[in-house]
């Protein structure tokens, strides 16, 4: 069971802030095709890239200086409120308003509520104050999947096939023969694995100039329906909090269109933060480590795709994590479900 | 797996990403490194209890009923085990460990290579099973689950409160400390499940009264029927220590003896589900279809509403929301408290 429809109702990682400017950019998000940019005032703003004229896409359309919106088929042109303001061909003004979502732009991050906006919390964001923090330091970008987006939250809630996916980086067999601890919080799912005295996997050999044997710990916050955090600290074995390294890492796991997924990734850390060599390592080593994932991803996306009547799954227990998370993002949406359809239901008229 | 576990699955705080400070960090006065099993005694079928020292020769912290410390395996893997000697002893800590054929190999590994004179690495102690004080106390073991429950017991005696223990078992062999508590008297009621069936928790429990506290630890089934028993209680009142994951595949308490009815309301029919027998395989073999993968209570897929009666749940995936829910049980593994249910099959 692989969920293809996608929550609306939470908060999506729709763009880094660096990547947003006086340009239009376009991005599809829970297959709607979104359209950023930038107000000459730098509040970034998002609607829907389609014109209500003719369907075209806005994001092929100009942004001028005072942050007008003009749509290049027909001539349709949109204040910074969405509101059209006017067309070439005609004085008077057509009744029209882009859908604007609603955004909330923090620590370098443009985050993105799909759904409906009465709903959007922004309590419900976690925090990301190290992506800011002078303590701390970070490489961040944005990688294609081509697989739905369950597939990639059950890949980080299910940190095992690290042991078989990533041999020479970040897994050993450690991984996999460490139990996890699952902790389900109303929506949100975590899980912790305290991996003491092994081997140290190549990665953080490099990354924090440890030898084996070292503890390394994971803990896992999955804020559905398309966040999760990464808490990963590596210490010399015997050597106690705060001696360890930390390392943090962000995924925005956000749904594209069709079975397509926008996979943000942040990786940050609180040692040695000066250190470049080591933040190009660090990089370098996220992206082949991502590379891997996407390679899978996309090869068990094909085989979810072409056996719809879904044959039966097997599970272990170290999917856990996984298949709550699963059942989360299902709540999650056939609460959503369940409302648009009270909201359909016709009202019978009050009477007075 | 069926230490009184101390992280308690449903509990670790979810925040600690949000909160800002990387999560997961231990401090205070813990002990991490090695020890030295001094004694290695078999206390009851299966169990055994380790004496042990930390082995650079160092007085060990201090701590509090209740507390319990992690062993950490040469696999990687991580053990709780309660704390159950005396109190105030910082020359030597005593752990018991069942041995445990379907649990996740940690205890199997404990029996099997852990010899006197041999070192183990452990962690603590913590303590997420406080005593709190109170005038009178009501303590309910199950099996293993007396460990954390014996220090408590020399606490609540050392401050002169009134107390009574209810300790229930498979058979009396598979009990341990029963010598220990023999010398206190009436306010210990053994009751193996072979001679005497179901705790009576009604009888020993009563009415709810505020200045007593109840403590429960022991494997999931005993502590839900005794969560039920005090649903009324003043909040607070009942504490309860949960085995880590007990909820997989243990014959959790006396409800897997008795068989149950499971009427199948679409269906228009009814089963009986005799112990032994999951009502997974029961629904089947009265030609009801239902879709299942693992027959272990992991994968979800026989997921099936409950439309009345009480769940005694047996699996890995609900969380403790979902189960106090009642509105849903995955059939493969999980009973019926009370003997009947009705399912929406
Ligand atoms: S489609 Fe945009 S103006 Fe016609
Ligand atoms: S068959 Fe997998 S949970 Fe029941
Ligand atoms: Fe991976």
């Amino acid at each position: 069971m692989t969920l293809t429809q996608h929550v609306r109702n939470g908060w999506y990682l729709g763009a880094w802030s660096d990547e947003i400017g006086r340009t239009l950019k376009q991005r599809w998000i829970t297959d709607i095709p979104v359209c950023f940019y930038r107000l000459p005032d730098q509040t970034v703003t998002a609607v829907e890239d389609r014109c209500p004229h003719r369907k075209y896409p806005l994001s092929l359309g100009h942004l001028d200086d005072e942050g007008t919106l003009q749509c290049d088929y027909h001539g349709y042109r949109f204040d910074g409120q969405g509101v059209c303001v006017g067309v070439a061909e005609q004085a008077d003004r057509p009744k029209a308003a882009l859908r604007r979502f609603p955004l909330v732009e923090r620590d370098g991050a443009i985050w993105i509520w799909p759904g409906d906006p009465e709903l959007a919390d922004e309590s419900l964001l976690p925090d990301t104050s190290w992506l800011t923090d002078p303590s701390w330091t970070h490489v961040h970008g944005v990688v294609p999947l081509k697989a739905r987006h369950m597939l990639l939250l059950e890949n980080l809630l299910d940190l095992t096939h690290e042991t078989f996916l990533h041999p020479t980086s970040i897994g050993n067999a450690a991984v996999a023969a460490t139990p996890i601890d699952v902790t389900v919080d109303g929506d949100r799912v975590g899980f912790s694995r305290r991996m003491i005295g092994i081997e140290a996997p190549p990665f953080y050999e490099k990354s924090c100039g440890l030898t084996s044997p070292v503890d390394r710990w994971q803990d896992g916050d999955f804020y559905p329906p398309g966040i999760f955090v990464l808490n990963i600290r590596v210490a010399a074995t015997g050597t106690e909090e705060p001696d360890g390294f930390h390392m943090k890492v962000l995924y925005g796991m956000t749904p594209g269109r069709g079975n397509e997924t926008h996979d943000f990734y942040a990786l940050g850390r609180d040692y040695l933060i000066d250190d470049q060599e080591l933040t190009k390592f660090q990089h370098e080593q996220q992206l082949a480590v991502m590379q891997e994932d996407v390679d899978a991803l996309e090869a068990q996306e094909i085989m979810y795709a072409t056996d719809p009547g879904g044959s039966a799954e097997s599970s272990i227990k170290s999917d856990l994590a996984a298949l709550r998370g699963r059942r989360a993002v299902a709540k999650m949406l056939a609460r959503e479900q369940r409302a648009q359809q009270d909201a359909r239901v016709p009202h019978s008229r009050a009477s007075v | 797996m069926t230490s009184p576990s101390a992280t308690a699955p449903d509990t670790r705080p979810l925040g600690s990403a949000a909160a800002g400070t990387p999560s997961g960090t231990r401090r205070g006065t813990e002990f991490e490194g090695t020890v030295t099993v001094l004694t290695r005694q078999a206390v009851a079928d299966d169990v055994v209890s380790l004496e042990l020292a930390a082995s650079s020769g160092e007085p060990l912290p201090v701590w509090q009923p209740g507390a319990h410390i992690d062993v950490v395996l040469p696999t990687g893997a991580t053990r709780q085990y309660s704390l159950c000697g005396p109190v105030g002893d910082t020359a030597h800590w005593r752990v018991a460990v069942l041995r445990e054929p379907d649990g996740r190999g940690g205890s199997q590994w404990i029996h099997d290579h852990v010899e006197e004179g041999g070192e183990l690495r452990v962690r603590g102690p913590r303590n997420n099973f406080p005593l709190r004080p109170a005038t009178r106390y009501l303590f309910v073991g199950g099996g293993i689950g007396i460990t954390p429950l014996l220090p408590m017991i020399a606490e609540a005696d050392a401050a002169m409160a009134e107390w009574s223990l209810l300790y229930g078992g498979r058979t009396p062999s598979s009990m341990a400390f029963l010598p220990e508590l023999e010398g206190h008297g009436e306010r210990v009621t053994v009751r193996p499940q072979d001679k005497h069936g179901l705790l009576d928790l009604a009888g020993f429990l009563g009415d709810p009264d505020p200045s007593t506290l109840v403590y429960c630890c022991g494997p999931a089934g005993l502590i839900d029927a005794v969560e039920a028993h005090c649903a009324d209680w003043p909040t607070g009142a009942l504490n309860i220590e949960r085995f880590a994951a007990a909820a997989v595949r243990q014959p959790a308490d006396d409800t897997a003896e008795q068989p149950i009815e499971v009427e199948l309301r679409a269906s228009g029919t009814t089963v009986t589900v005799p112990p032994g027998l999951s009502v997974l395989k029961a629904v089947e073999q009265a030609g009801v279809p239902v879709l299942s993968s693992c027959e272990e209570g992991i994968c979800g897929s026989c997921e099936t509403s409950v439309l009345e009666g009480e769940v005694d749940h047996r699996d890995s995936l609900l969380t403790e929301d979902e189960r106090a829910a009642n509105d849903t049980m995955l059939i493969c593994v999980s009973r019926a408290r009370g003997g009947r249910l009705v399912l929406d099959l």
